[in-house]
């Protein structure tokens, strides 16, 4: 193997090698990070939320009126959702999981007022909330009529409540929450009848995302969600329907907001998805111009070193050692932009953990990265390598 | 050494056929040394291109060293190139990024000699041609005379039996021109077989045989007019003054 000459070579004549190697470690720095980034993204997107979201949707309906009564008229409305053929179940609620709007809240599980008191995110519904959510009870039960709450004030009490594992968790570590009796703001205690495995709340980016108590009420409001589960499948055909069914029931309201549950998280997880397609976008370019530097560079190799190419196939070169002699240069240059390159992407990291909070880097993900670029340089290099290969020694005795 | 019968070499283009060597017929014997000389054009520049292995030819048979040339592969052929032919260029051709050490060192490496036997010939080969002080130089930090014994080094190195020189002193004055000439005499003296091709009839009539390309074709022998110059030292002693 030719290093030491290349080496020595490179040192010479070092503009074009070591701007390439620069590239490469920029390169590699970012598109390392930018592809944690990418796939932390992905993974948030994709996440378990618990619910089976993709065969829910959700509708707003705002009665218009002053004589609405909040407990006959959603009981009607949710009667008449329920003929619709395909639904599974149906419940009214305050707000959309996922939607970004929600009801921010803080139990303690302990009436004292020193108790530390943990932040959640509240859904009022209706019976059969679990089933229309689709979430798994691991304890506990589902809600009965008889736990229902009409209220005609905001600080009516509220007897019972489901709320999620994880909020269980945080509130009691030591376990055993299935019973306990939970205090909101006012001091009111409601007691846990259910747990549920998990369940995602409101805002998507929040860290209490994870924290969500379901409680069994219906407040006095003109204004209610519905959310409706249906067979697999069937979501949008049973969206045409919707509207049919609650102006059947009354039609002095406003429907609005009538959409799948998978569009709500969607709308919800723009951001992410949007920062993702960026990141691989100038992850692509990157990729793309390191590539095109190095194709350019040992394109212009080979043309400058034409006649020293025909020399050396004149002095005993095979086609495969002109070969060699570019991918091995090539590979030279490549692992000088590896090497920068793997520092810096760990000072990036270091430099986003720091600042940004992001996690420490896959320890996959920069050997990944640097068999990438290496693959990256010998195919750039592969064309040029192959064209300097076909030189003729006859070129070693022209005189231009 | 040198056996071509027949040889012609035709260069086709969509529109042009070109017969650059036409019923080209030659014998070169082992320790001979032979000027090819021929005006611009005449065909022999191609001669030593097919001599040299640079080149395939159209037809007719060309052997060397007993072997026959015309069948082989470009692997086999580029191993002849490196084991049995030393080339010396009109204008050098050493690689400019490298110094003389690794110039002359680009053959060996092929050959696949270790680097104590590499590192051995290359000392030898620089030492014969005077130029041991300038191993770690640049080819532009030498003159031209130097950098055609850099060259003529690298073409040593091997320890070929046939030298190819193609016009070696077409870009030297007539000094270095002297000695460089002076330096072939002494390596063929010392039993390497050298065919040298130029267009210097004065240069030519200093080589024990001629022979004359003319239109692609072997003209009739020519003797030579002023015998070759001087003793092997005496002419060693020259090159080492370029």
């Amino acid at each position: 193997m030719e290093f030491g000459p290349i080496w020595r070579a490179a040192r010479r004549n070092k503009t074009g090698p070591v701007l390439i190697a620069v590239q490469i470690a920029l390169t590699l720095a970012v598109v390392v990070n930018a592809v944690f980034i990418i796939q932390q993204r992905i993974e948030k997107i994709t996440r378990d939320n618990g619910m089976d979201v993709d065969n829910i949707l959700s509708v707003n309906s705002a009665v218009i009126g002053q004589d609405f009564k909040a407990e006959l008229g959603v009981r009607e409305d949710l009667r008449a959702l329920r003929t619709i053929p395909g639904v599974i179940a149906v419940s009214a609620s305050q707000h959309v999981p996922l939607s970004g709007s929600g009801w921010g809240t803080e139990f303690a599980a302990s009436p004292e007022s020193g108790a530390p008191r943990v932040n959640g995110v509240q859904y009022m519904m209706t019976t059969d909330a679990i089933q229309t959510l689709g979430v798994e009870l691991v304890a506990g039960r589902e809600f009965a009529e008889e736990d229902m709450v009409y209220a005609e004030n905001f600080s009516d009490p509220q007897p019972s409540l489901i709320i999620t594992q994880a909020y269980a968790d945080e509130l009691f570590p030591d376990g055993d929450a299935l019973g306990q009796p939970l205090y909101d703001g006012l001091g009111r205690p409601s007691t846990i009848i259910g747990i549920v495995r998990r369940m995602h709340g409101a805002w998507v980016g929040w860290d209490k995302l994870s924290h969500v108590a379901l409680l069994p009420r219906v407040m006095p409001s003109n204004s209610t969600h519905y959310l409706i589960r249906t067979e697999p499948g069937l979501v949008n055909q049973t969206l045409a329907q919707v509207e049919a069914a609650l102006f059947g029931v009354n039609d002095q309201r406003v429907l609005q907001e009538l959409r799948p549950m998978t569009e709500t998280k969607d709308r919800s997880y723009q951001g992410d998805r949007g920062m993702a397609v960026l990141l691989g976008v100038v992850t692509l370019l990157m990729v793309s111009v390191t590539g095109v530097g190095i194709i350019g560079l040992a394109s212009f190799a080979v043309r400058q070193r034409f006649k020293q190419i025909g020399t050396r196939r004149a002095v005993g070169a095979r086609r495969r050692d002109i070969l060699r002699y570019f991918l091995l240069e090539n590979w030279m240059i490549t692992t000088a932009g590896v090497v920068l390159g793997t520092l810096a992407a760990l000072g990036i990291n270091y430099w986003l953990m720091t600042a940004y909070d992001l996690e420490r880097l896959d320890p996959l993900l920069l050997p990944v990265g640097i068999l990438v670029i290496w693959a990256l340089g010998l195919l750039a290099v592969a064309g040029p390598a192959r064209r300097a290969a076909g030189i003729s020694p006859a070129i070693a005795t022209r005189t231009i | 050494m040198l056996e071509m019968h027949s040889v012609s070499k035709v260069y086709r283009t969509d529109t042009v056929e070109t017969h650059a060597l036409r019923d080209f017929s030659l014998q070169v014997e082992e320790g001979e040394f032979v000027a090819v000389t021929g005006p611009s054009g005449s065909g022999k520049t191609t001669f030593l291109n097919i001599a040299g292995l640079l080149e395939e030819l159209s037809d007719g048979a060309y052997h060397l060293d007993g072997e026959e040339i015309g069948s082989l592969g470009d692997d086999a052929r580029s191993r002849i190139r490196n084991e049995k032919i030393g080339f010396i260029f009109q204008s050098f051709n050493l690689i400019p990024d490298l110094d003389v050490f690794d110039n002359v060192d680009v053959p060996l490496r092929y050959r696949g000699f270790n680097a104590a036997e590499r590192s051995r010939r290359i000392d030898e080969s620089l030492e014969r041609v005077g130029l041991t002080s300038r191993r770690r130089h640049l080819p532009s930090q030498l003159s031209g005379g130097q950098q055609q014994r850099v060259a003529i080094a690298r073409a040593l190195a091997g320890a070929p039996r046939f030298l190819l020189a193609d016009e070696p002193t077409g870009n030297l004055d007539s000094e270095m021109a002297e000695a460089v000439l002076g330096l072939l005499n002494e390596i063929n003296a010392a039993g390497t077989t050298i065919v040298m091709v130029t267009h210097d009839p004065d240069l030519a009539r200093r080589v024990p045989r001629n022979v004359h390309v003319l239109d692609g074709r072997l003209q009739a022998p020519a003797q030579p007019e002023a015998p070759p110059i001087g003793a092997p030292n005496g002419l060693g002693a020259a090159a080492m003054s370029l």
